[in-house]
């Protein structure tokens, strides 16, 4: 991010190379002035002061008239002001290296704080905003801006003694504090990019937990769902490990005597187990007759295991518990023991299958 | 004569009218008019075979009918009494669970060891039937899921735990009354507190005395009577009273049976043997509940004996401190669901059961203090189970007050605000003004709030020894979970330890 301002104004530069002339002095002074913070002090200082300088003599008339090109006659080359004769003068008989002019007010306008500072009657009649900030110029900071005081390199800046290094040091901490104004309202670092999966509320919980608690929720009732959810979790958790049928095995992983202890992998062993590779789909007109037709469809993982819950759901309506989610969770357990009617499903489909796949031929034939 | 005619002529004569035409019959049964059997006996047209016919034919609109999902029978109910024990089944251990290596059991010396705070202590398994047999536990407190059931140490509990050390052991302790009432927020360990109190006086040997739900006895669930002829607007619950001696009884039959009787008791039906044991006396009053309120109190005036009467110094030992803890409290503050002869509703501050609880809160007479013997009296609120009473709030609110040294005479004191009606019986009940007994502290309140940031690290990492939470325990997520937690209320840590979030992938 480049900084809004440019770092070496025209003020900057003589102070670097003379630091011992009344203009160095000056921007020393607004050095400590920036180390303060600007919001409630009543002087301007520091490089936005100077930003705000350039802007005047833009739209003032006297400097922007003397920029103006073009040629001008004999009559439209009035004499120049007073103070700009004067500048003149002084440009002529006291010449600097740099060519600058040695008076900073001629320069630059004189700050209306300065004159303030030098006018005591000035300061009596100042208006009631100005009183005010100059009475109150020890005033307390809102809490968002106190960040900067931790910065270590404004700690540090105080204690340099070579001014023009303390200038530099300043234009970097504040080209910062500008940087860091571009993200406003955050108090502490953003967030690292990708944000990890827990991040969002809606996926903190597993996609399969998710997927099965939606297909328990009865008549919208989430919360309850939820609930159910996590009584089933708890009884994989405390029942006992399952003795596996070797006709129907679940998916290889770990031993049985830890699946209890981790029920999410438990339970997508089981439903990932029972679930079915394909669909029959029974399609007519393909063989001409007016017959279906069944022909296999693949599944997709997400499907597999719908039709895997919907299956072991129904199974366990034939279950005597009154309580539906005691219910459900016994059917897991007689899943992962391969006593359920969901492995007897599963069979049935895939047997479909095996037998349907010489239809597939049929659809090859259509196209 | 002879006809002129011939017979041939005249049988030849043609004749007088033309016979009509019919038109030709079209129906065959006016073809067939001599058959006399039915066109129906016929042979039948021959159906045809079945299957072709069957189903709707091919493009021919069906009409959508929608299946009708078969109902599956319940077959019958469960039997009366199931579900209700399913309900409130309390199971203490998961044998799936990891045995956490370096745990402790509660015990004399480490009840008082600061050192373990923020660690688990576990409960000993001997000390489990007497717990059960208290009913301090809970079926929703999640003792099911670790391997043994164990309590965070936290800081109250081991400034109970020094109290209860300091009774039983320390001389300058003996005697000691404290009187407490203890609230909290929700899950803020309101019970648990009350079963660690439990474990340590059992440690100690103390006499436990507890109602485990307030709510039980304003039910109307169990019977009442009137007390007596004399008494009729005081009613007894002679079921609850045997069902309080039978856990009272069971859980500290080592200390009861050891404790001989120490004087006359006239109230009893028939007299007592002098060497009685106090667990003979007081199964006395199980055995026949009509009984059970004259044995109970009974049994009361010997736990609370500081002498034996004269004539039984013989068998006579002294008393233990006692441990009476009381949870749901707020049941106790309103009208009960009993009602009178009248059919007005009876208060619970009427059954005499509530009636001796409450009167402990208050200082004793006649010189002595409601446990002579030394003792803590434990009771809980509830937040879960509470009806909202204000004249309880206000109540505690000036338990509260005399705590903090703000006296009835002062204008901070609490009021109930103006037109509210408050119930002044249990303004009154909690109205604890200081004992003649110096050993007999005043009532006051503890309020229990969420455990302290290394007390949580401690609880979770038992929650990842146990190897029900897989995820590095850092001071970050337990930080995380603390705050998610309400500021460390555990039973809400206990929820988020056990819950299967998506690990953070790193």
């Amino acid at each position: 991010m480049p900084p809004r301002l440019n770092l070496f104004t025209a003020r900057a530069v003589p102070a670097l190379c003379q630091p011992s002339t009344a203009a160095a002095r000056r921007s020393i002074a607004t050095i400590w002035n920036a180390n303060r913070p600007s919001t409630t002090n009543g002087v301007k200082s520091g490089l936005s002061a100077s930003a705000q300088m350039t802007k005047r003599w833009n739209s003032s008339g006297s400097d922007g008239k003397e920029k103006s090109e073009g040629f001008k006659g004999p009559t439209e080359d009035p004499l120049p002001h007073v103070s700009e004769e004067a500048a003149e003068v002084s440009k002529i008989m006291d010449k600097r290296c740099d060519g600058g002019v040695s008076s900073p007010e001629l320069e630059q306008g004189t700050p209306i704080s300065e004159i303030l500072q030098r006018d005591k009657n000035a300061q009596k009649h100042a208006p009631k905003v100005m009183q005010d900030q100059m009475k109150n110029q020890s005033g307390k900071r809102s809490f968002s801006t106190s960040a900067r005081r931790m910065q270590p390199e404004l700690e540090k800046s105080a204690d340099f003694d070579d001014a023009s290094a303390a200038l530099v040091a300043n234009m970097v901490s504040q080209v910062n504090a500008q940087a860091a104004e571009l993200h406003p309202g955050l108090k502490f670092d953003a967030p690292s990019k990708p944000l990890g999966k827990t991040d969002n509320f809606r996926s903190r919980y597993d996609g399969l937990l998710e997927q099965l608690t939606k297909q328990l929720m009865r008549d919208g009732k989430l919360s309850r769902a939820y609930k159910d959810m996590s009584f089933i979790l708890d009884h994989l958790r405390t029942s006992p490990p399952p003795n596996r049928n070797p006709r129907r095995p679940l998916l290889p992983g770990p031993p049985n005597a830890q699946l209890p202890l981790n029920p999410l992998l438990y339970l997508t062993l089981i439903i990932d187990s029972v679930a079915p590779l394909v669909k029959i789909r029974q399609q007519k007109g393909i063989a001409g007759g007016g017959a279906a037709v069944q022909i296999p469809v693949p599944l997709a993982l997400r499907q597999r295991r719908r039709t895997a819950i919907r299956w072991i759901i129904d199974a366990s309506d034939k279950r005597r518990d009154s309580n539906f989610a005691m219910r459900v969770a016994q059917e897991l357990v007689s899943v992962a023991e391969g006593r359920s009617g969901a492995w007897d499903r599963r069979e049935m489909v895939h047997k479909l299958g095996v037998a349907g796949r010489s239809n597939l031929g049929y659809l090859m034939n259509r196209r | 004569m002879v006809s002129s005619f011939c017979w041939s002529c005249l049988t030849r004569l043609p004749t007088a009218s033309p016979r009509p035409m019919l038109p030709p019959t079209l129906t065959a049964q006016r073809v067939a008019a001599f058959h006399t059997s039915s066109p129906l006996m016929a042979m039948p047209p021959k159906k045809k075979a079945p299957g072709q016919q069957q189903g709707p034919k091919h493009r021919t609109a069906t009409t959508f009918k929608m299946k009708k999902r078969k109902a599956t029978d319940r077959v019958r109910p469960p039997p009366v009494g199931e579900r209700r024990a399913l309900r409130k089944r309390i199971v203490l251990s998961n044998p799936n669970a990891l045995e956490v290596a370096d745990m402790q059991d509660i015990s004399a010396e480490n009840m008082v060891d600061s050192r373990l705070r923020g660690s688990i202590l576990g409960l000993p398994v001997p000390m489990l039937d007497q717990l059960r047999a208290v009913q301090a536990f809970k079926p929703k407190q999640g003792w099911s899921i670790f391997r043994r059931p164990g309590t965070v140490t936290r800081r109250e509990t081991l400034e109970l735990g020094r109290l209860i050390d300091g009774i039983s052991d320390k001389p300058e302790d003996k005697g000691k009354v404290v009187k407490r009432i203890v609230t909290g927020p929700r899950g803020t360990g309101k019970t648990v507190h009350l079963l660690q109190a439990m474990s340590m006086a059992f440690t100690k040997e103390w006499v436990v005395v507890t109602v485990p739900e307030c709510q039980d006895l304003v039910l109307a669930n169990t019977s009442y009577a009137p007390l007596s002829e004399k008494n009729p607007n005081v009613y007894v619950q002679n079921q609850a009273t045997a069902a309080l001696l039978s856990r009272t009884v069971t859980a500290n039959q080592k200390v009861l049976s050891k404790l001989k009787v120490s004087r006359e008791h006239p109230a009893l039906k028939s007299p007592l043997k002098r060497d009685t044991t106090l667990e003979a006396l007081a199964n006395l009053g199980i055995q026949d509940p009509a009984s059970a309120w004259p044995v109970f109190q009974a049994l009361w005036t010997e736990l609370t004996a500081t002498s034996p009467a004269p004539g039984f110094e013989k068998d006579f030992a002294s008393r233990p401190p006692m441990l009476v803890a009381v949870d749901g409290l707020a049941h106790w503050m309103k009208e009960t669901k009993y009602r009178t002869a009248k059919y007005e509703l009876i208060h619970a501050h009427d059954l005499v059961f509530v009636q001796h609880f409450l009167s402990l809160l208050k200082p004793g007479n006649n010189q002595q203090s409601v446990l002579p013997n030394g003792g803590i009296l434990l009771y809980a609120t509830s937040a879960s189970n509470s009806p909202s009473i204000y004249s309880l709030d206000v109540a505690l609110e000036r338990v509260a007050a005399r705590q903090n040294r703000v006296y009835p005479s002062s204008p901070d004191y609490p009021m109930p605000t103006a037109f509210s009606h408050p119930d002044e019986r249990v303004l009154a009940a909690f109205e604890s003004p200081k004992s003649s007994v110096p050993t007999e502290g005043t009532l006051t309140l503890q309020t229990l709030a969420g455990i302290s940031r290394e007390e949580a690290r401690g609880f979770m990492e038992y929650f990842a020894r146990s190897g029900l939470l897989r995820q590095q325990v850092s001071e970050e997520w337990v930080n995380e979970k603390w705050t998610l937690a309400g500021g460390g209320v555990i039973g809400e840590l206990e929820k988020l330890g056990r819950r299967l979030t998506v690990p953070v992938q790193v």
